[in-house]
């Protein structure tokens, strides 16, 4: 992500230096691809919290088609296992299908049916003539949040900074082992969905550099949980939730992230994101995307008050 | 190894003496005007056609038998010159030889034209400053790598990129020499302008293939750019307004004949001019870039010394928000030995550093701040023993020390400081080699090479271990660490590098020649992106990077012939290179700040092979090159392209160049290049989805450079007006056009999710210059 960052500097830097001698140029241009093959795509983001456990299934579409348009997967077979240990132990859990290839279940504290910590599970899903299946772990989160605070920043205006209040989150990486973390801030309940914010964290920082155990760094507890352009204002609630997530989905992410910013003079090579469910079926004509990850949350919420 | 060098030494020195029925004539070539030693010069004896070349130095030393020879001295841009010499001793003749009085003139560049044909390098290529200066060139600016990228085998992955590619080689695969001091990053601007003061070059040479012995550490090519040494007889001003930087160069003499100095710069101003214009929050903001480079040298009869130095940065600070810099520094002290007439020796000091800084602000008390660099101390000594007219023997060795600061980041806010800096890395790299070019009989030479290099890895550092892929293509983890003490060789390369090089010719205008090298690079330039950027990382060696390999096969045939009164030179070559342990990236790298580094590169291989055609005009008004090449440039790394070969980034399969210049009258001078390059290979996405909200790009399958960017193709054009000449001023106006007809050339395609509007995915067409550039300079020069 760092890369990113630097990327649009120095294309700012090429602009400013060059902008009064003659126009570098972007056009949007009509080009024809053809998608040669088709996805199944599994969005299995889910938690251990009690609540209501969504995973979707859709099918991947051409480019430059309109997006959120994707077919929805309707009619799937979609369970999840406790493999911890090897084999299969418990009941499994079944998602039923809810609409639009939305498959929900809820669970149960009471009768212990539950995500635990520290267990593995296994994915299964059954498509058509296609079967897939995956793996994830539910990692522990972080140690601790010690505090969500606002604080005034003296900008210097667009295209960088507007002065007001921004929020900082103060949290503590879980020692002693490498962890991954997904932070996702809600303003005014509305996710900050946009690619550019997406905040991971590797341990306290973007790479754990032998750092571990720390407070989270600059980056990660304040650059990317603000819009730098919209100050928080008086009576503005904020949550921050940290999930965790697996070495595999940190790298996922960062491919993700890494795609949507990749264009101009510093571009790296597009690539495949490969998925962590597999195809147990060679022969099928539809490739696998998506990912499946299980987080343990921790979270904290504020109302803004100057 | 040290044994058998002496050894052939002893033999070589004793066996000129032994067979010497004949005597040397030895000496060095000058410009009479400014006593600059003119390399490439050719003493030839009319009698016997026997002949010599100066050296990087301006020295020779020619062998003749006993009895009256007619001598001629001649260089492509000066009037040749004759002497008759009775040798019954050993002789010598310092020629000062007199410049051409319209810089074209006919005569003398004739003597010159069966150089290409006679001379046993393939490959390689020689443009003289004066030549830079009459290419036109971005906002009229003459630039060496701008005009090296007009040469057959060279090109570019577009404008605005830094370096070059040499016959599909990726550009840290150019060893870039600056008065014998390599030079990390050759751009200013991102590679709008090169380092190289045009004012200051004496001399580029570009060697692409049969590299000799004395050179090596890159795989692809050699560019040595040598610095005047200042004008030794009178003081002498040049410089220029451009529209985007001035130049300035000082030189003179300081004991008149014996020692002379040259101070040349350069700086930008477009922050000066954009100052009033800047909004309020960007007031004391800094964007420009600047050179200086300076040389000094005093000789004696048998002893030169040189001390040169190079300076320049790129700045950009943009006020209380964030700051960039970079740039590179040389500084090489050399002394040239004349032993006897025989045997020449030059001694080198060289350091060279390339750094930049990275801060961002906001506020009073949060910052960020990154600096990196590389850089080297080094000694060599070279010598070259002219045993006799058959024998021409170069002998030397070389040792560097290099040290690499990857990163020292430091992130400070209310709370602390946070710490991101990488642990330095030392490595020293030992070379010795010998070569010889042999000539039994006129017609054919050999030249017959061997470079032993040594790659030592060390302390004090971290060693770092990783776990086998889990996947072809997939990230390393970190397996184990273990600190490594001060000076501790943590792993070591030993390599052996054979060069061979041949040329046969059976009449005056034609020859073939061949060439083979091996090459191997120890140094690795960390970049994944389409065009570098200037914090890309160097990166030696080490237990998890092996050094690259290239080995390289080279024929050409090579001939001069007239059509009326005008004479051509031209040449057609072939070559394959195959190559090792090429540095490839596991998809999603990260590549900066990231101490786990080596996790996250592949071993990949190479091939490049390609014709390359040119035909020369230097005689006439009109003048100029027309080069073509037909090249392929692939990569195979496991895991990349399901594991089969794919065309690499800079892979263009026809490149035409024309340079044409023609002399109007006394005061206009007209040029023009034109430029067609095949589209770069590219990698387009082909689907799309959507997880938690994010929409993902699909590539389909793992093809990579499956698509091409479309043709690349332009025309620049200039007019220079010179005003009539007194005896001590010399003006010009250089009017220039770059891009004349408009042609929005795209430097690649790039497909990106327009997410903070429509929401839908987009192609973009990128052009780094996307309309007609004009320019205006002038430039003068008073002595």
């Amino acid at each position: 992500m760092e890369l990113t960052h630097m990327k649009r500097l120095l294309y700012l830097i090429t602009i400013l230096f060059l902008g009064g001698n003659f126009s570098a140029c972007e056009d949007i241009i009509q080009v024809n691809v053809e998608q040669k093959q088709k996805k199944i795509v599994i969005d299995a983001f889910i938690d251990n919290r009690h609540q209501t456990q969504t995973i979707r299934l859709i099918e991947s579409i051409p480019f430059f088609d309109i997006p959120g348009t994707e077919p929805p997967l309707t009619t799937a077979n979609v369970v999840l296992v406790d493999t911890t240990g090897g084999g299969i132990s418990g009941a499994p859990i079944i998602f039923k299908h809810d609409s639009m290839g939305y498959y929900r279940w809820t669970p149960n504290p009471a009768t212990g049916d539950t995500l635990k910590v520290g267990h593995s599970y296994a994915l299964i899903i059954v498509e058509g003539t296609d079967t897939l299946i995956g793996g994830a772990t539910l990692n522990p989160t972080i140690s601790r949040i010690d505090s969500l605070r606002t604080l005034p920043v003296e900008g210097n205006g667009p295209p960088f900074i507007d002065t007001g209040r921004y929020c900082e989150i103060f949290a503590y990486d879980l020692p002693g082992t490498e962890n991954y973390y997904w932070l996702k801030t809600f303003r005014n309940d509305t996710f900050l969905s946009t690619i550019n914010k997406l905040n991971l964290s590797q341990d306290m920082g973007n790479n754990s550099n032998g750092q571990d155990g720390g407070l989270f760094i600059y980056p990660i507890r304040f650059s990317n949980l603000n819009e730098f352009l919209r100050p928080y204002r008086d009576g503005e609630k904020v949550r921050v939730e940290i999930h965790s997530i697996s070495r595999f989905a940190y790298f996922w992410f960062q491919l993700v992230v890494n795609q949507s910013n990749n264009g101009g003079l510093f571009a790296t090579p597009p690539v495949n994101i490969q998925s962590n469910l597999f195809m147990l079926n060679k022969n099928s004509k539809r490739g696998v995307a998506g990912f499946f990850n299980i987080a343990a949350v921790n979270s904290i919420e504020m109302i803004v008050k100057e | 190894m040290k044994c058998k060098l002496w050894a052939v030494l002893f033999c070589a020195l004793l066996g000129g003496e032994l067979f010497s029925q004949s005597f040397t004539l030895s000496g060095f070539v000058k410009d009479s005007t400014s006593g600059e030693t003119l390399k490439g010069a050719v003493v030839k004896s009319i009698n016997n056609n026997q002949s010599a070349v100066t050296n990087n130095y301006g020295f020779f030393s020619l062998s003749l038998s006993k009895g009256i020879h007619e001598i001629q001295i001649s260089e492509g841009d000066y009037q040749p010159q004759n002497r008759i010499f009775n040798m019954v001793t050993d002789k010598e003749w310092n020629a000062f030889l007199f410049p051409n009085p319209d810089e074209i003139g006919e005569v003398s560049v004739r003597a010159k034209r069966s150089d290409n044909i006679r001379k046993v390098d393939i490959s390689t290529q020689n443009i003289s400053g004066k030549v830079i200066k009459k290419i036109p060139a971005f906002l009229g600016e003459a630039d060496v790598i701008k005009s090296i990228q007009l040469l057959p085998g060279v090109s570019t992955v577009g404008e605005g990129a830094t370096g070059f590619n040499v016959r599909g080689g990726s550009i840290d695969q150019n060893l870039v020499l600056m008065d014998d001091a390599p030079v990390f990053n050759s751009a200013h601007l991102f590679g709008f302008f090169s380092i190289f003061n045009p004012d200051a070059v004496k001399d580029v040479q570009l060697i692409k293939g049969g590299i000799p012995a004395n050179y090596g550490g890159r795989l692809s090519s050699v560019l040595d750019v040598i610095t005047k040494d200042g004008n030794n007889r009178d003081f002498q001003v040049n410089g220029g307004v451009g529209t985007i930087f001035s130049r300035l160069t000082l030189e003179g003499p300081i004991v008149k004949n014996k020692s002379s100095f040259l101070i040349s710069g350069r700086r930008s101003y477009v922050d000066v001019l954009a100052k009033p214009f800047l909004p309020e929050n960007l007031t004391g903001s800094q964007f420009y870039f600047y050179d200086f480079t300076a040389k000094v040298n005093y000789e004696t009869k048998r002893d030169k010394f040189f001390i040169s130095t190079y300076i320049g940065d790129d700045l950009f600070y943009a006020a209380n928000a964030f700051g960039v810099k970079w740039g590179n520094s040389t500084l090489s002290a050399r002394w040239n030995h004349l032993f006897n007439e025989k045997l020449f020796s030059n001694v080198t000091y060289y350091y060279s550093r390339y750094r930049y800084n990275l801060e961002f602000k906001i506020g009073e008390d949060l910052s960020f701040n990154w600096n990196s660099y590389i850089n080297n101390h080094s000694v060599k000594s070279d010598f070259k023993y002219y045993a006799s007219p058959e024998h021409e023997i170069g002998f030397g060795a070389v040792s560097t020390y290099y040290i690499f600061e990857p990163g020292n980041a430091v992130a400070r806010n209310s709370l602390g400081t946070n710490n991101f800096s990488l642990p330095n890395k030392y490595s020293m790299e030992n070379a010795a080699y010998i070569t010889e070019d042999w000539s039994p009989n006129k017609r054919v030479t050999i030249r017959a090479g061997l470079r032993g290099s040594q790659f030592l890895y060390l302390g004090k550092s971290k060693v770092y271990t990783y776990n086998e892929a889990m996947a072809p293509g997939a990230r390393r983890f970190l397996e184990s660490v273990r600190p490594a003490e001060d000076n501790e060789v943590i792993q070591q390369y030993l390599n052996l590098e054979p060069r061979l090089g041949f040329k046969y010719q059976w009449n005056t205008k034609e020859s073939i020649k061949g060439g083979y090298n091996r090459m191997v690079q120890n140094l690795h330039l960390i970049s994944n992106t389409a065009a570098s950027v200037p914090f890309d990382v160097w990166t030696p060696s080490t237990n998890n990077i092996k050094p690259e390999l290239a080995d390289q096969l080279t024929l050409g045939y090579f001939r001069n012939f007239r059509i009326g009164e005008t004479e051509f030179e031209s040449s057609a070559e072939v070559y394959y290179k195959d190559l090792q342990n090429q540095v490839d990236y596991v998809d999603g790298a990260n590549l900066l700040l990231n101490e786990l580094l080596e996790g996250e590169l592949i071993n990949g291989i190479g091939r490049a092979y390609g014709l390359e055609l040119y035909v020369k005009k230097s005689t006439g008004n009109l003048t100029g090159w027309i080069s073509y090449t037909l090249s392929r440039s692939e990569r195979k790394s496991d895991g990349i392209n399901d594991g089969d070969w794919y065309a690499s980034r800079f892979d263009r399969l026809h490149n035409l160049y024309i340079v044409a210049q023609y002399k109007y009258n006394e005061k206009w001078d007209l040029a023009a290049n034109f430029v067609f390059s095949s589209g770069t290979p590219t990698t387009f996405y082909t689907g799309q989805y959507t997880v938690q909200g994010y929409n993902v790009p699909d590539a389909g399958s793992n093809d990579r450079n499956n698509v091409r960017n479309p043709d690349y193709h332009r025309l620049d054009l200039s007019a220079t007006y010179t005003k009539k000449k007194t005896k001590k001023w010399e003006s010009s106006w250089v009017f220039s056009v770059y891009n004349a007809y408009n042609r929005r050339n795209p430097f690649s395609i790039y497909f990106q999710n327009n997410f903070q509007n429509t929401g839908l995915n987009q192609a973009i067409r990128f052009s780094v210059i996307g309309s007609i550039v004009p320019a205006i300079s002038y430039n003068f020069k008073w002595n």
